[in-house]
């Protein structure tokens, strides 16, 4: 009944689909980088001018990269040790720790336009809790959003808020996969939990913790449904990181090459942390 | 008294994880101009006034097409490639095994520019169909991922026996295979809901008119259009995270195993 073609059958609507729409979009991509639209709709080659115009053009786009870099690093700072010790917590056996950690994953599954809604609401200068509460301590308004230095922290919270919780369960089944007898071996030996964890824990952990912050990482590159609904990018260009400039430029400017330029250039970094992945995971045998 | 330290820390966080949601809770059931920490009153008005919005229904509807599209598409497709990968020696399995771990990884807002163009020779621009392909496209690659990873995960002798009682491959893997990964199918139903439900990218980018918007583009036009009207929004925002808030707590342990790992079972 098997047929050596069977394989490729079964394979095959799967590849159909990506071919028809990741394949040729990207090619076409590629192909838009190099090409100018008039307002007409009529395409023409223009080289790599789309590239070096956005290069030029002042230093929106040197703001770009800068802000997606500290919108990334902080993200990293925050989430991975957070849900680390979070982890260590919810990895302990019994009922009640079942029980948190799903409450715990609740954020990730917030749809990031809601959970974004009610940040706004906590900052709301009439009824915001938060702005009420930095009322009191600094004793004036500050209006958080308008502030280019406060929106950017606003949007990091945000994002380790909903960003951790996915980590720390990652993290957790990492952790549950250790034997046990290693800890056992470690107390008779006369071993304190201290030991334990810098010789057990953390080093049987270490490939998973590489494989978060390349997650984190990668989330947080791409990440522009957050960032446009909480500031879209503002005030100013502030808080505007490389995957909102591009979700802006094609989908609310309507600049469509200037958008393919900016996706080719997110593209790029975004394949230098796949190879990263790899790596790690053909390191820690975790592919087989 | 280590249990009680310990049973503080969960509170903490879990306050701290469900704030946000709790504070909009308060929010959507207080009256407008009730500014205090803990409402006076209660009030089911905002909710009231969602459900007389014509557009919201709408938007819910086509959210329940681009979520139910998708994982009508991607659960039958991803099982067969899944079955493959997972079952067969073919030349170039492990490369495309590869491929479709890393595919997730390319950013989704930066493939959708070209296709707005490409989209409108097709037809499919404005349509929800073409979103709910999009959907299903940008999906598949982890679903076949997952599925392969549970089929790796059964015994193969039953397989065997039933290919030797005259199954083919095609039924085999529906009448055998599937009903032995069913945490697995259920695992990616749940995880295709969550996501295909929350965002707004694929459809804000390949749709114009407004009956073609997802719940998620709606909340976030009300966000621009409602301005201050924090009941009526927080009350939006909550029915909108309800329904995936639901069918991960009444299947979370089978979804939390199946996306993390057997070992928190």
């Amino acid at each position: 009944m098997i047929q050596k073609r069977t394989p490729l059958y079964m394979l095959l609507p799967v590849l159909v689909l990506m071919v028809i729409f990741l394949l040729v979009p990207i090619c076409k991509g590629i192909v838009m980088t190099l090409e100018s639209t008039s307002l007409s709709g009529e395409t023409s080659f223009v080289g790599f001018r789309n590239f070096i115009g956005l290069f030029t053009e002042g230093d929106r786009m040197r703001m770009n990269l800068s802000i997606t870099l500290k919108y990334v690093v902080a993200d990293i700072v925050l989430t991975i040790p957070v849900a680390y010790l979070v982890a260590l917590l919810v990895v302990r056996k019994g009922k009640m720790a079942k029980f948190f950690r799903s409450l715990y994953l609740i954020p990730w599954i917030s749809a990031p336009v809601v959970s974004t809604l009610m940040v706004r609401s906590m900052l709301d200068s009439e009824i915001g809790i938060i702005h009420i509460m930095v009322r009191h301590i600094v004793g004036h308004d500050v209006l958080i959003l308008n502030n280019s230095t406060l929106a950017l922290l606003v949007l990091i919270l945000h994002s380790f808020w909903r960003s951790y919780p996915f980590i720390m369960l990652f993290l957790s089944a990492g952790m549950s996969t250790i034997p046990n007898e290693y800890y056992e071996a470690a107390h008779i030996d006369g071993a304190n939990k201290r030991d334990c964890f810098f010789r057990i824990t953390l080093p049987l952990t270490a490939n998973q913790l590489c494989i978060g912050i390349l997650m984190v990482t990668i989330w947080t590159i791409q990440d522009s449904e957050s960032i446009f609904a909480l500031t879209k990018g503002g005030p100013g260009n502030s808080t505007e990181t490389l995957a909102v400039r591009l979700f802006k430029s094609s989908f609310v400017n309507f600049d469509l090459n200037q958008g393919a330029v900016i996706g080719f250039i997110l593209v790029v970094i975004t394949l230098l942390f796949m190879f990263l992945y790899v790596k790690v995971l053909l390191r820690g045998d975790l592919y087989e | 008294m280590k249990d009680v330290f310990f049973f503080i820390i969960y509170i903490l966080i879990a306050i701290f994880a469900l704030f946000p949601l709790l504070w909009g809770l308060k929010l959507s059931l207080t009256p407008k101009y009730d500014y205090g920490f803990w409402p006076k009153s209660l009030t089911l008005v905002h909710y009231k006034a969602i459900f007389q919005r014509k557009e919201v229904i709408v938007y819910f509807l086509n959210s329940v097409k681009v979520a139910l599209g998708t994982i009508v598409i991607v659960v039958p497709l991803s099982l067969m490639a899944a079955y493959a990968l997972a079952r067969f020696c073919f030349p170039g399995r492990r490369t495309l095994g590869m491929i479709l771990l890393l595919l997730p990884m390319l950013p989704m807002t930066a493939i959708l520019v070209p296709l707005v163009s490409y989209y409108n020779k097709l037809g499919l621009y404005n349509t929800i169909q073409g979103v709910i392909l999009v959907n299903a496209t940008f999906s598949l690659p982890l679903a076949v991922w997952m599925l392969r990873n549970f089929i790796v995960n059964t015994p193969k002798n039953i397989e065997e026996a039933a290919l030797i009682d005259g199954l083919g491959p095609m039924q085999t893997l529906f009448r055998v295979t599937l009903p032995m990964i069913r945490p697995g199918v259920m695992t990616v139903i749940i995880y295709l809901f969550i996501s295909s439900w929350n965002g707004y990218t694929a459809s804000y980018a390949l749709t114009t008119s407004p009956d073609k918007r997802v719940l998620a583009q709606g909340v976030l036009a009300f966000l621009g259009s409602w301005e201050t009207d924090w009941g009526g929004l927080t009350a939006m925002g909550l029915l909108m995270v309800f329904p995936p808030i639901l069918l991960f707590l009444c299947f979370q342990d089978t979804f939390i195993a199946g996306m993390f790992g057997e070992s928190l079972k």
